[in-house]
C-alpha cells in the first residue's frame, strides 16, 4: 500500500505554515503589517436632506488614544464630512478644501454645492496616490438637492443614498441594509443612523464611545455632538480612593542630594521699572 | 519742472525725493468717485456713490463693496480693476491666518498685509502701483476699525474719511458732524448726507451703496429696499 493517511480534513485555522513563520520571523524577516482604521462613519438621505454620524474613539495601534474625538469636519455652513484613517490626513484635508470653498463663495457670491466639495478632495486625494490616507463620507444639501458621497484615499468617489466607511463599516452596513428605506423621516433617520454606529461601536475594536450625529436640511444644520452616550464610566466612587502608607512595600531606598545651584543674597539694588 | 524726468520709472527717485508714479496714482484716486467710512461707537459704516457709465448698464451686476472675511468690509476709490485684485489677495491671506492660527483675522493684521502687498508694488520691476485707496471697515475683539490704506502702502486709522472726487468738501462736512458716541445709525444717515453733499444728481437706493457692520461682526452689504428706507428717515 502506498500514499500517506487520508485525515479528513478539520474547519477552522490550518495552523501548518505557522512554524515555518516563527522560523522566518526568528531569521529577521519582517512580518508585513496592517493598517486598521479604527473608525464607524456613516450618512444616509432622508426626505428633507442627510444625517452623517460617526464614533469617537480615534486609536493608536491598540490604544485609545482620544476617547471623545470629533470625527465629523465642518467644510461649509451646508456641508460637512465625515473622516476615516490617518487622523491628521482627514483634519489638514477638510481644512484645506473648506478653505477653498469659503473663497470659491466669496469670488461667486453664492452657496457652496455638495459636488465643487467632491472635486476639490478627489482632485487633491488622486494627486497624492492615496499617500494622503483619508477615507471620507460628505453630505449637504445646497441649490440642487440633498446630496451624499463617499471619497477614498486614491481619489475615487461614489453617490450613494446610504453608504459606511471605517474598520466598522461593514457592521454598520449590516444595519443600513436590512432597515434603510427611502422617505425616511428625521427622526427615523437618526434613528437608524445611530443604530450603525451603535453596531460599529459594539462589534469594532477600532471604533467605540460615543455617537455624534450631524442633520442638514434646507437652509439649518444641527450638529449633535454626543448624541449618545452608550458608554458611560459606570462606577466612580465618591470618597476617592485612598492609599494608606504601608499597603506598598518598600523594597530599597536611595536618596541624592541635588547640588545647590541658586545663591540667594539678602540686599542688593532693586531692578528697574 | 525737475521732477519730470523721474515721473516715469517707479523706482528712482525724484530730487524732491518723492516717488512721482505713487503721486499720480494718488491723483487717480482723487478721481475717482467719492467713498466714505464712519466708526461709531457700535459698529462702522461705509459708503459708496454708483455712479455707471450709461442707463443702460445693469446695475445689479456691479458691487462696489466687498466683504473680505464675515467680519471685515472693504470699500474704495479709484480702478475699480486693480480692486477686484487686491480683494483677491487679501481674501486669500486672511484664509491663510485662518489656516495657520485657526482664529479668523484681526482688523489691524489684514490691513497690514494689504497694504504690504500695495508697497511691493512700488518697489518691484515692472508693475505699477494700484490705482486705489481702500477704506476697511472691521470688527474683532478690539471694537469697531476703520482703516485708510493708499497706493504708496501707508495706512492711517481713522474715525471718519472720505476719499475721491469730493474728498475735502466731504472732510469739511465729516470732522463738523462728527462725535465721539455716536451710535451706528446716526452715523449712516451722516454717511448719507455726506454723499449727498456731493452728488451731482439726484441720490437713489439705486446709485449708492452702504455696507455695516455691527456688534454682531457681520459685515452686511445694504440691499436697495433698505437703503431706501434710510434714505427717507434722512429726509
Amino acid at each position: 500500500m502506498t500514499g500517506s493517511m487520508d485525515l479528513p480534513t478539520k474547519g477552522g485555522f490550518n495552523f501548518d505554515l505557522c512554524k515555518r513563520n516563527a522560523n522566518l520571523e526568528m531569521k529577521g524577516l519582517k512580518l508585513p503589517g496592517f493598517l486598521k482604521t479604527g473608525t464607524t462613519i456613516v450618512g444616509l438621505v432622508f426626505q428633507d436632506g442627510v444625517v452623517l454620524g460617526a464614533d469617537t474613539r480615534a486609536t493608536e495601534g491598540p490604544i485609545v488614544a482620544d476617547k471623545n474625538c470629533e470625527k465629523i469636519h465642518f467644510m461649509a455652513p451646508n456641508i460637512y464630512c465625515c473622516g476615516a484613517g490617518t487622523a491628521a490626513d482627514t483634519e489638514a484635508v477638510t481644512d484645506m478644501v473648506s478653505s477653498q470653498l469659503q473663497l470659491h463663495r466669496y469670488a461667486t457670491g453664492r452657496e457652496s454645492r455638495v459636488v465643487t466639495a467632491l472635486t476639490l478632495l478627489k482632485s487633491h486625494l488622486f494627486k497624492y496616490q492615496g499617500h494622503v490616507s483619508a477615507a471620507l463620507v460628505l453630505g449637504g444639501v445646497d441649490c440642487t438637492g440633498p446630496h451624499l458621497h463617499t471619497v477614498y484615499p486614491h481619489g475615487s468617489t461614489d453617490t450613494l443614498p446610504f453608504a459606511t466607511m471605517g474598520s466598522g463599516s461593514l457592521a454598520a452596513m449590516s444595519v443600513f441594509e436590512s432597515q434603510y428605506k427611502e422617505g425616511l423621516t428625521r427622526e427615523e433617520g437618526i434613528q437608524l443612523v445611530t443604530a450603525a454606529i451603535r453596531g460599529g461601536i459594539f462589534n469594532d475594536l477600532g471604533s467605540g464611545s460615543n455617537v455624534d450625529v450631524c442633520v442638514i436640511t434646507k437652509g439649518k444644520t444641527e450638529y449633535l455632538r454626543n448624541h449618545e452616550l452608550p458608554n458611560p464610566r459606570t462606577y466612580v466612587s465618591s470618597k476617592g480612593y485612598s492609599f494608606t502608607k504601608g499597603q506598598t512595600e518598600v523594597l530599597y531606598t536611595k536618596i541624592t542630594l541635588l547640588k545647590q545651584k541658586v545663591e540667594v543674597t539678602e540686599g542688593g539694588d532693586a531692578m528697574e521699572e | 519742472m525737475g521732477d519730470s524726468q523721474y515721473s516715469f520709472s517707479l523706482t528712482t527717485f525724484s530730487p524732491s525725493g518723492k516717488l512721482v508714479q505713487i503721486e499720480h496714482a494718488l491723483t487717480a484716486v482723487g478721481s475717482g468717485q467719492t467713498s466714505l467710512g464712519i466708526k461709531a461707537s457700535n459698529g462702522v459704516v461705509i459708503a459708496t456713490e454708483k455712479k455707471l457709465p450709461s442707463i443702460l448698464v445693469d446695475e445689479t451686476s456691479v458691487q462696489k463693496i466687498q466683504a473680505l472675511t464675515p467680519n471685515i468690509g472693504v470699500v474704495y476709490s479709484g480702478m475699480g480693476p486693480d480692486f477686484r485684485v487686491l480683494v483677491r489677495k487679501s481674501r486669500k491671506q486672511a484664509q491663510q491666518y485662518y489656516r495657520l492660527y485657526k482664529e479668523h483675522i484681526p482688523v489691524t493684521q489684514l490691513v497690514r498685509e494689504t497694504a504690504a502687498v500695495m508697497q511691493e508694488f512700488t518697489q518691484s520691476g515692472g508693475v505699477r502701483p494700484f490705482g486705489v485707496s481702500l477704506l476697511i471697515a472691521g470688527y474683532d475683539d478690539n471694537g469697531p476699525q476703520l482703516y485708510q490704506v493708499d497706493p504708496s502702502g501707508s495706512y492711517f486709522s481713522w474715525k471718519a474719511s472720505a476719499m475721491g472726487k469730493n474728498v475735502s468738501n466731504a472732510k469739511t462736512f465729516l470732522e463738523k458732524r462728527y462725535t465721539e458716541d455716536m451710535e451706528l445709525d446716526d452715523a449712516i444717515h451722516t454717511a448719507i448726507l455726506t454723499l449727498k453733499e456731493g452728488y451731482e444728481g439726484q441720490i437713489s437706493s439705486n446709485n449708492i451703496e452702504i455696507g455695516v457692520i455691527r456688534s454682531d461682526r457681520e459685515f452686511r452689504v445694504l440691499s436697495p429696499a433698505e437703503i431706501k428706507d434710510f434714505l427717507e428717515e434722512v429726509e
